[in-house]
């Protein structure tokens, strides 16, 4: 509760802050500030301690899964602002209202990461969602980020749509927006047909959320043509954020009502289109930031399993995951930012002329590949590790893997073009704070890469 | 005792030390830095010794390597009476190998001195870990530690290439044996799921006979790899490519006893299976034979103490295999004295004939180097077992022991002891006595070398000389045999499963005297022999065969390395060109191919995005409502 | 064919007789809407002349394009009015619950209230009202 409410009022804080003060760089100092509260509330709220009690009807339920994950979301999106808060304020004139919204952004997460109301989960992501839309057109005068924005309104409203319809149709047929459907006669006797179409229509649009093929057709197109920096933050933070929404959908409702129904086809499906459209197209793709878009997409696909298997090691691994890949991506877009090409070619001969913003780079494109010894080997270790523990589907682990075999392919261009190629590798100037924070970050996916319960323990205390 | 961890500690730091700052070190400092560390730890390892004398051994874990679950391997060292022994050894012949290097090396350039002192600190320190550790993980770790650093120092003067041939040779001969013992320690872990030395014997009970067989052959097979024995052994005579001091550390005192070590470690295992046992025994004595042979006919100062040392191993695996673990041990500990003694001696003739290795180019150094002639005169007759030097008494407990096993083994022992007293005063003979058979500049510059390369000869001498009286045999006086008691805790396991038997002293005393005697006149002849010979004439016949050392280089080139590089080749080639590399780049080719048409899906109409999505969810919708029929179809195609 | 079972189980199980009312009442609405269409374009009189063809202005003639550009500012007044105006209507539901949801209710209004009051204060200050440049 102390984030969901703190996060509004930081917002509103921001948003006001823009009016009073005129210096980007202290914006950016006081959103910090802000973000460092937030975080710092969420965490004793981890232990105990509320600011406010409201009595919120069993429509959220304040569990340590949830919690922990805000407190991953707030702090990745701590060092994202770290990172690349020059990037954002040099987007456009607004730099408090990008705050703001970004504040606004983390209530969205706040509430989905704790819902056990399909009303909330509603609520939750059309917070999270409409500051995206004005988020992705914000840099005004560039046509590809207005025509991403529209694009993603449209395909946003689209899923919302669907998200409604299947709501309505659970509401129907059980007449609760609950999900703790444990004292619902309705499943116990069995689960209507209307149900189950609610629900499907519910998979569809948190698909879609997910950016999971063959709902991923915005992701591309908003990824590229919105401003660098909210690509990054739409691609790590939200995108968790959607994937905990998943997890915790399946977790309740879907789990129950799996012994009427086997969703798992339907989810091989998805994780294969989804692993094989986001690799695949990956490899061809001559921008870094559009290879990025895809390789979230392919990413997407291994955060699936946790939706598939579903059991502890699937809960523990998504929180991983998700700690692991945003830190990764945030590093490898706060890197990319600071390029004068965003091609591949443009990365020609940087660990000649910036051997610390190389060596930092490499070691997130090994996390996302999932070396060992980053933090990125044991988040996917983790999801296969919880698709054997079912004690099937072998086979989609071993797909799994060959695609993880290719994504090495297109990660390791970037790494070729720092480290064998020749060329300037232009680069903004670097700030040497910019330095240290991607060494922290370094060292911080590095030592998650040895010692993995860093954070899993926080599940348990 | 807190202080075991200072023993390895300070080799690691004169290592980090002197690798890091080799460049801007002066080369007193940096043998001051490598010697000291050595000493230190030398200090430390007497204070544990009486330790250990009077509290008995002791195990300190610091930290557990892997924590996996149930399964943990703790990073501990274990200090007892065998790997104190080790340490005061190692240490100890250790720091005067140091002193001894700081001349012999004086004229490498100043980084070459600080690599050639880190390389030898890091040895010090893997071997250090190799005999303290408490468990077969932490031996392994330095057991391949002393792999490596045996393979940079053999290549240390790697702007020679037969020097970097030697050095490969070694390192891919010890990875051979070192894949026996891997795969031992595996086999332990599978069966007993640790390998902690305490934890492994105690639950013997576990093993069927054939696992410990298997374990212990493999075992055998590592050390076999490490200490040189017949199959693997012919690294060990080219290693002497090597600075001399390093082959008198390395390759003579310390690291290739660390099989003796490692067998004398797990020697409850050993007994309890005697067919290995029986193995060890017949490969050793065979090794000792062999290598005595081919000692006969090298030229080489060094090449003659390699193939020595291969024998004196065989002479302790020989004691390994017929149970006498306390005889083998002893026979490290004089051997390193003589053989370390040995090596620095030939050092210091080779310094003074100014890098002269042949010894039918020396002969009368006698007058010329008169503290390097004597002390190499006393190894001499200690290697040679005559009494009362040390060699005498730990070869005679091994021959005693091997009688007991099988008269057949203690009667081919004598005589590998008996060639042994003829090639080493051959080389005595042919070295110091004589006329001078060296070029006249040689002659000219001929000189003693200083007092850091003397002074550890007359210790390790003193040593050689009086090495033996603490492992004085039953017969002469009751109860004198200190090592032997020391160590009993060691060995008593092993000593309840077996039955001892025990010579009866008049056949003790006949074999003792009467191979003393042989040998005394095989030394004789040799001295006549070689101290009036001048002319050397081309060898023929077995001599030929012996002096290349019975062809088996050439047999290994011919019969493994030839047909391994021809397949090789075959493979990369063929297989690897046409058929990996085909395979892999069609695949690569296939992904790219993909990777084209599907981005084309990517339209950038959003009209074609929702009519996609909208068709996905009818698919979707049909694929969940008719799963069984679906899954029924798939299982019948696959 | 599943699904047809679960589509007939469907209307076997959740009695088929509820939706029977709203099924009868979309009839009547679309069959009333398609009837009235048909009926007023056959019964209805027609005379055809040019002047109709013209768009529609009140019975003024037109002069010149329609689409002309106009300032942003009317779309933002617009844009704001709808936005305020909606969210009146959020006080409806209040008012009739007003005396069950309390003083807890009355401090949820009054929050929100409060939100709604910081956008109007923040539109103000970054003068999107402010009509003259």
């Amino acid at each position: 509760m102390n984030a969901i409410i703190l996060s509004a009022i930081l917002g509103v804080i921001m948003m006001f802050s823009g009016i009073w003060v005129n210096n980007k760089a202290t914006l950016r100092w006081i959103a910090l500030a802000g973000l460092l509260v937030l975080l710092i509330s969420n965490i004793a709220e981890m232990y105990g301690y509320r600011i406010w009690n409201v009595n919120v009807h069993n429509m959220l339920y304040f569990d340590r899964f949830g919690l922990l994950f805000n407190s991953v979301a707030i702090g990745s999106t701590f060092i994202f602002v770290a990172l690349s808060g020059s990037d954002i304020n040099r987007v456009g004139k607004y730099a408090a209202e990008y705050y703001t919204l970004i504040f606004f952004v983390l209530t969205g997460i706040t509430i989905i990461s704790v819902y056990t109301s399909l009303l909330m989960l509603f609520l939750g992501i059309e917070i999270m969602s409409i500051p995206l839309y004005i988020l992705t057109g914000s840099d005004k005068r560039n046509l590809k980020s207005n025509e991403a924005s529209l694009k993603y309104f449209l395909m946003g409203a689209f899923s919302t749509g669907l998200m409604l319809m299947g709501i309505t149709l659970i509401y129907g047929a059980t007449g609760s927006f609950s999900i703790e459907v444990l004292n619902n006669p309705a499943i116990a006797q069995g689960v209507s047909f209307l149900e189950i179409t609610g629900m499907l229509f519910l998979l569809v649009s948190m698909a879609f959320k997910v950016s999971a093929a063959p709902f991923h057709f915005w992701t591309p197109d908003v990824y590229d043509g919105a401003p660098g920096v909210f690509t990054s933050f739409m691609a790590t933070v939200v995108k968790a954020a959607a994937f905990i929404a998943f997890v915790k959908l399946f977790d309740a409702r879907m789990s129950y009502s799996s012994a009427v129904v086997d969703w798992k086809m339907l989810l091989c499906i998805l994780i294969i289109a989804t692993l094989l459209i986001g690799n695949i197209t990956a490899v061809f793709q001559q921008s870094v930031k559009r290879m990025l878009a895809y390789s979230s997409i392919a990413q997407a696909g291994f955060m699936l399993f946790a939706v598939f298997s579903m059991n502890e090691m699937a809960k523990e691994g998504i929180i991983f995951y998700a700690v692991s890949y945003s830190l990764a991506t945030i590093g490898v877009f706060a890197v990319l930012l600071k390029m004068k090409d965003f091609t591949f070619e443009g990365y020609n001969g940087l660990a000649k002329s910036q051997p610390v913003l190389a060596f930092a780079n490499t070691v997130f494109l090994l996390s996302l590949a999932g070396i060992p010894l980053t933090a990125g080997f044991f988040a996917k270790y983790f999801m296969l590790a919880s698709v054997i523990q079912t004690g099937h589907y072998l086979w989609m682990v071993i797909v799994a893997v060959l695609f993880a075999a290719v994504s090495v392919y297109y990660y390791f261009r970037v790494i070729q073009a720092m480290y064998f190629k020749t060329g300037e590798g232009e680069t903004e100037n670097i700030h040497p704070g910019f330095k240290t924070g991607l060494i922290i970050l370094t060292v911080i996916i590095i030592l998650l890469g040895v010692a993995p319960n860093l954070i899993i323990n926080f599940l348990y205390f | 005792m807190n202080l075991i961890y200072l023993v390895p500690l300070f080799p690691l730091l004169g290592f980090l030390i002197n690798g890091l700052f080799r460049k801007s070190l002066s080369k007193s400092l940096i043998g001051i830095i490598g010697s000291g560390a050595i000493l230190a730890s030398f200090i430390v390892s007497i204070i544990l010794f009486n330790d250990v004398r009077t509290n008995g051994s002791m195990i300190v874990s610091y930290f557990n390597l892997l924590d996996i679950e149930a399964f943990k391997i703790p990073f501990a060292f274990q200090i007892d009476q065998l790997s104190v022994i080790f340490l005061l050894i190692i240490t100890g012949i250790g720091f005067l190998i140091h002193v001894y290097s700081t001349a012999y090396m004086n004229d490498e350039t100043n980084e070459h001195f600080g690599r050639y002192f880190s390389y030898l600190n890091l040895f010090v320190f893997s071997m250090l870990l190799l005999v303290m550790g408490a468990n077969y993980v932490i031996m392994f770790i330095g057991w391949e530690g002393v792999g490596l650093c045996s393979y940079l120092l053999i290549g240390f003067w790697f702007k020679n290439n037969t020097y970097n041939y030697a050095a490969k040779k070694a390192f891919v001969m010890n990875r051979i044996g070192d894949l026996g013992f891997l795969l031992a320690v595996f086999w332990i872990l599978a069966k007993l799921g640790t390998v902690n030395y305490g934890e492994v014997f105690a639950s013997t009970v576990k093993f069927s006979a054939s696992d410990i067989t298997g374990i212990t052959l493999l075992l055998f097979v590592g050390a076999c790899g490490k200490s040189a024995q017949i199959p693997l052994y012919t690294w060990l005579p080219d290693a002497m490519a090597g600075p001399t001091p390093v082959s008198a550390l390395i390759h003579a005192a310390t690291m290739v006893t660390a099989g003796i070590y490692m067998i004398a470690r797990s020697n409850v295992l050993y007994t309890m299976a005697p067919f290995t046992q029986t193995v060890v025994a017949i490969i050793g004595l065979a090794t000792a034979l062999f290598a005595a042979t081919i000692a006969l006919k090298q030229n080489d100062i060094k090449k003659v103490l390699a193939y020595s040392t291969v024998s004196q191993l065989g002479y302790m695996f020989l004691g390994l295999g017929a149970g006498a673990y306390t005889g083998a041990v002893f026979h490290v500990m004089t051997h390193a004295f003589f053989k370390a003694l040995l090596f620095l001696g030939a050092g210091s003739v080779i310094h003074a004939m100014h890098h002269e290795q042949d010894i039918r180019n020396m002969g009368g150094l006698k007058k010329h180097l008169p503290i390097t002639h004597i002390s190499f005169l006393l190894a001499c007759l200690a290697i040679s077992g005559v009494p009362p030097f040390s060699g005498f008494f730990s070869k005679d407990e091994i021959l005693a022991a091997a009688y007991l096993k099988n008269p057949i083994f203690y009667y081919l022992g004598a005589i590998g002891a008996l060639m042994t007293a003829f090639y080493m005063f051959r080389l005595y003979a042919l070295t110091f006595l004589g006329k001078f058979r060296g070029t006249e500049e040689q002659h000219h510059h001929l000189h003693e070398s200083p007092s850091a390369m003397t002074i550890p000869l007359i210790v390790l001498a003193i040593l050689s000389v009086v090495g033996g009286f603490i492992g004085i045999p039953e017969i002469f006086a009751p109860d004198a045999h200190m090592l032997e008691k020391f160590l009993h805790p060691i060995f008593a396991q092993s000593d309840s499963i077996k039955e001892l038997h025990h010579l009866d002293r008049s056949t003790e005393w006949m074999m003792m005297g009467g191979v003393s005697v042989l040998i005394i006149v095989v030394i004789i002849i040799a001295w006549r022999k070689y101290s009036r010979t001048e002319q050397f004439v081309a060898s023929h016949g077995i001599a030929r065969t012996l002096e290349n050392k019975w062809y088996v280089d050439e047999l290994y080139d011919n019969v493994i390395v030839r047909p391994v590089t021809g397949l090789g080749s075959v493979l990369k080639n063929v297989v690897e060109k046409a058929g990996i590399d085909g395979a892999v780049n069609g695949v690569g080719r296939f992904v790219h191919y993909s990777s084209r048409q599907l981005r084309l899906l990517q339209s950038g109409q959003v009209g074609n995005y929702i009519l996609f999505m909208v068709l996905s969810i009818v698919v979707l919708f049909l694929v969940f409502w008719n799963q069984p029929q679906i899954a029924h179809f798939l299982e019948k195609i696959f | 064919m599943q699904l047809l079972n679960i589509l007939l189980d469907a209307s076997a199980t959740s009695n088929a007789s509820n939706y029977f009312p709203i099924g009868l009442q979309l009839f009547f609405a679309i069959g009333f809407v398609v009837t009235m269409m048909f009926v007023t374009h056959f019964l209805g009189p027609k005379r055809k002349t040019a002047d109709k063809l013209e768009n529609f202005a009140s019975g003024i003639e037109t002069h010149g394009d329609a689409r002309q550009p106009m300032a942003i500012k009317y779309f933002l007044v617009a844009i704001l009015f709808v936005l305020f105006d909606v969210e009146v209507i959020f006080f409806y539901p209040y008012a009739v619950n007003f005396r069950s949801l309390g003083w807890e209710g009355f401090g949820a209004v009054l929050m929100f209230v409060a939100f709604f009051l910081a956008g109007f204060i923040y539109i103000i200050k970054k003068g999107a009202l402010t009509w003259e440049d």
